[in-house]
């Protein structure tokens, strides 16, 4: 009987991967084919531009203001990850690469709306940060400035990814081989030349995925764009709430949608051709 | 190149000594091979060495510069790894020319260098090869030029061959030596293999528990074993406790009275199946009367296990013996390493020196 079960199975292997390839079907390819079809029709079903024509008239400011603040994030995110991940591969000092270790993966057990929350306290102009600056003499009260807005956002995504992204990279460069670093020691290397002409070039496409992903998970979120920015310009995920909450507009809200899922794509490709390039190169 | 001096040598891992008081002097273009079983030290000992293991105690001197406290990339002093350590994203020459270019020399100059190091090494014409499309053998000789393109005062092999298979390993222990013997670079080679030790050393440390506990040529070691652990490590496995309390063993020493520890090789074991011998054989330092075990069968020859009594002996035939056969195994009194008993630093008898 058992027998019988594993030869029909053999002979139909489609069935193995039927349970999670309807899943996928269910409950992402549905709803995004679904999104694409109501950012591109009007109510009757005939195909129209004019929701994507819309969504650049009244958003295209913030489509602007998102990707500025993506890449300005993720810059910031790419060269704080390396510097971390660099001082606990190649630092002398172990306990204070443990305590370091131990502390950046801190963030990654904290929900973006909990982030959100807490940099509302710390970074607004009465917050945590500047009664602390206050008390300890280094500013007068009138001279606080709020980091609600632009800035605020760029601190909480870099803060929040921080912990992602160091993982990642600290894990390839733990992966190279030891000796590949003595080697360049011995030979008179000194440790900022190691990272740059050893460790980084082996890790470039380990740190390609991290920030990749970082993006798509920026461009995702909610949460911090309504809490800690001030309004306008806005990033594309509050305009979208906002056309849903305000006027049940689906079809302007997909159209952003729209438009941030070829942003995303775009960078998905570009990643994609280098790295393909890299091994066509090997 | 220069000599290589360390004293008083005191290392290890944290709280943990590895290293005890290690004293050691290689002159200069003298090769020496450490050699030990697994976890006696001798890695350790070259990562103190190049600067990767800090040094609790002791100095060591390169020609006649300290370096004991200096970083490791200050030491001058490189090494080959065992696992080649080869950087897979640079080219064979970039990977040669690194030392080099981190010393800022002038790009012609790279070029020259890495050119006469690839022929050193015979891989001419490979320079813009990625060194991930390179053999084994390969890999470890463009891991040796590297190390030697900065020509640093001391060259250390970490377990250089043990990454190869058998027949590259030959090729490339007899050109490391040969190049040793061109270059005349001062090294220290680590190894678990005696043989290789043998081959390649001009002189030989064996290490045990973070000690020194013989040096000497490769003659020396292997025929005059300073103690039992260096006797048994360098191949002479059977061992003997006098007295045996067993008829089937005589021993013709001088101090045949006193405890012994007695070893001696397999080869060094003559084998009968004639009668067995009288006590009063004065040409044998060693007989002993027993029975064939097993047989093994080991290409030039058969490795016979001999039982008699507790013990059991390993002796080299031509011939395959059935079981149970009666033997007499015979071995000459030089072949014989015999140490006192229970004395700190047993005394190692010169066999020839001893009457019989």
């Amino acid at each position: 009987m058992r027998q019988t079960t594993s030869r029909h199975l053999l002979k139909n292997p489609l069935w193995l991967i039927a349970p999670a390839a309807l899943m996928v079907g269910i409950f992402f390819l549905y709803p995004l084919c679904f999104s694409l079809y109501s950012a591109i029709t009007l109510d009757d079903g005939s195909v129209t531009l004019s929701h994507l024509n819309k969504a650049f008239a009244l958003y295209s400011n913030d489509i602007f203001f998102t990707i500025i603040i993506v890449l300005i994030s993720v810059a910031i995110l790419a060269v704080l990850s390396i510097t971390i991940a660099a001082l606990i591969t190649l630092s002398p000092f172990r306990s204070l690469t443990k305590t370091l270790a131990f502390l950046y993966r801190l963030p990654l057990f904290i929900p973006f709306i909990v982030t959100a929350q807490m940099m509302r306290t710390f970074l607004a102009k009465n917050g945590l940060m500047n009664n602390a600056f206050v008390a300890s003499g280094l500013l007068t009260p009138m001279d606080t400035v709020s980091f609600l807005g632009w800035s605020g956002i760029i601190i909480t995504f870099v803060w929040k990814q921080l912990a992602f992204s160091t993982l990642l990279i600290s894990g390839a460069m733990a992966a190279l081989d030891d000796s590949q670093i003595r080697a360049a020691r011995n030979l008179g290397a000194s440790r900022l030349r190691i990272l740059f002409q050893i460790i980084l070039p082996q890790i470039i496409p380990t740190l390609g995925v991290a920030m990749v992903l970082s993006i798509v998970t920026m461009m995702s979120v909610l949460s911090v764009p309504l809490m800690i920015g001030t309004g306008s310009p806005t990033m594309m995920t509050a305009d979208m709430a906002f056309r849903i909450n305000s006027y049940g507009d689906y079809h302007v809200a997909n159209a952003l949608g729209l438009v941030s899922y070829c942003i995303c794509a775009g960078l998905a490709w570009f990643y994609l051709r280098q790295n393909l390039k890299e091994k066509g190169a090997n | 190149m220069a000599h290589l001096h360390i004293k008083n040598l005191q290392a290890g891992y944290g709280k943990k000594m590895i290293l005890d008081n290690i004293n050691l002097t290689v002159e200069q273009g003298e090769m020496i091979a450490l050699l030990g079983p697994s976890g006696c030290g001798k890695t350790t000992l070259l990562n103190a060495l190049c600067g990767f293991v800090p040094v609790s105690n002791g100095e060591i001197f390169a020609g006649n510069r300290a370096v004991s406290q200096l970083p490791a990339e200050k030491r001058n002093i490189t090494m080959v790894f065992q696992s080649y350590a080869l950087w897979p994203h640079m080219t064979v020459a970039q990977n040669i020319g690194y030392g080099l270019k981190v010393q800022k020399a002038k790009q012609a100059e790279i070029e020259s260098r890495v050119s006469e190091l690839l022929s050193i090494v015979k891989l001419e014409g490979l320079e813009n090869e990625k060194v991930t499309a390179l053999s084994g053998g390969q890999r470890q000789r463009v891991a040796l030029a590297r190390a030697l393109a900065i020509r640093p005062d001391v060259l250390v092999l970490d377990e250089p061959l043990s990454n190869l298979d058998a027949k590259v390993r030959l090729s490339v222990r007899h050109e490391i030596k040969a190049l040793q013997k061109q270059l005349g670079f001062t090294s220290l080679i680590v190894t678990h293999d005696q043989e290789e030790a043998l081959v390649m050393a001009d002189r030989i440390a064996v290490l045990n528990q973070g000690k020194i506990e013989q040096i000497g040529t490769p003659e020396e070691i292997y025929h005059h074993p300073s103690m039992p652990f260096v006797a048994d490590f360098m191949g002479a496995e059977n061992h003997i406790e006098w007295p045996t309390n067993d008829d089937a063993f005589s021993l013709n020493l001088s101090n045949h009275a006193t405890p012994l520890d007695i070893y001696f090789r397999s080869e060094n074991a003559v084998l009968s199946t004639q009668q067995p011998a009288s006590k009063d054989d004065f040409h044998t330092g060693l007989v002993i009367n027993g029975h064939v075990e097993q047989s093994v069968f080991f290409g030039n020859n058969y490795q016979i296990s001999v039982r008699c009594g507790k013990h059991t002996i390993q002796a080299d035939h031509d011939q395959n013996l059935p079981e149970n056969t009666p033997v007499t195994l015979r071995v000459p009194t030089d072949a014989l390493h015999a140490f006192t008993k229970n004395v700190e630093h047993a005394e190692h008898q010169k066999n020839h020196a001893v009457t019989v």
